[in-house]
């Protein structure tokens, strides 16, 4: 049986996978401003910045711009 | 490729580094952070937009609590994603990088990836601790930024590319070509818009420990990918099949 992999071995779903991972954690600690969890508490996820309050520190500190 | 064991150790690695830079931040990097926002509390109660009560620091010690213990735990999550990036790297160019072992290999990788996404960024938008920033401009500082990061990793990787199409001084290309991409860059980009309204001192002190702090994540996910890598080797079972 033929087995369909790239050259260097790397499944494209493994790459993927990790580029969701990637994409979402950069977002999470570095830009989110109540985006997440407006998914689920609506408009007031804005005012809270529950995520935002949280990476805060880390923000500043890995040099993302914050305030 | 044993994708579970590649995937498996690429996360965890991350989690790791991740969460060693947030304790380093822990140590290093918040005393700057309480001494900043201690300038910024001053400043709310002179403009009078808040008032020396108990009430505000109750307030205040409440979010802090929540901000110094999110370090360490934003730490680990901002380390999963870049030790995420780092792993599809080193799996597409692991056989292209120099090192007779994956240590040594990851080591490699992980100083380019430091010099290109962290160190030049850094030279040119520098970490600010608060008080510095002007909410206003946080979108387009955010978009500067990322757009340099994005401007030097994709630089630095088509340099790299154009290199395998000579013959020699491979090498030569990507440094110089690089080289002079990187510096057209820098002085093209924008300049950060804010004025630096808090002391000097503070801010290149911050500076100093924010990119150590950024440093010893990049020295560690080398390391501990390097390591793994080493003992597990996910490159395997289909290499020898393929080939
Ligand atoms: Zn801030």
């Amino acid at each position: 049986m033929q087995i369909n992999i790239s050259k260097s071995g790397i499944p494209i779903f493994a790459i993927v996978l990790l580029a969701i991972v990637f994409v979402f954690g950069l977002f999470f600690v570095g830009y989110d401003q109540g985006h997440i969890f407006s998914i689920v508490l609506g408009e007031q996820a804005f005012e809270d910045l529950y995520i935002h309050e949280l990476t805060h520190d880390m923000r500043h500190a890995a040099g993302f711009p914050c305030h | 490729m044993r994708t579970f064991v590649f995937l498996i150790i690429v996360l965890i690695s991350g989690a790791f580094a991740g969460t060693i830079h947030g304790v380093v931040n822990f140590v290093i990097v918040e005393p700057y952070l309480d001494q900043a926002i201690g300038i910024e509390n001053q400043n709310l109660f002179a403009s009078g937009e808040e008032k020396d009560t108990p009430e505000f620091w109750v307030e205040y010690e409440g979010y802090r609590v929540w901000q110094k213990s999110g370090q360490i735990l934003a730490g680990t999550i901002l380390g999963t994603s870049i030790g995420a990036l780092f792993g599809i790297i080193f799996a597409l160019s692991r056989n292209s990088l120099p090192g007779n072992n994956d240590v040594k290999k990851a080591v490699v990788l992980s100083g380019i990836m430091w010099f290109t996404l962290f160190l030049i960024p850094f030279l040119k938008y520098p970490a600010n601790p608060p008080t510095v920033g002007d909410p206003e401009t946080v979108i387009l500082r955010s978009i500067l930024y990322l757009s340099f990061i994005a401007i030097s990793g994709f630089g630095a990787l088509a340099f790299y590319k154009l290199s395998k199409k000579f013959q020699n001084n491979r090498k030569l290309v990507v440094l110089i070509g690089y080289g002079v991409f990187i510096s057209v860059a820098f002085f093209a980009m924008p300049e950060n818009p804010d004025e630096i309204t808090a002391p000097m001192d503070l801010v290149n002190e911050f500076r100093i420990v924010s990119f150590l702090g950024v440093t010893s994540f990049w020295v560690s996910i080398g390391l501990i990918l390097g390591f793994f890598w080493n003992r597990l080797g996910p490159h395997k079972e289909t290499t020898t099949s393929y080939n």
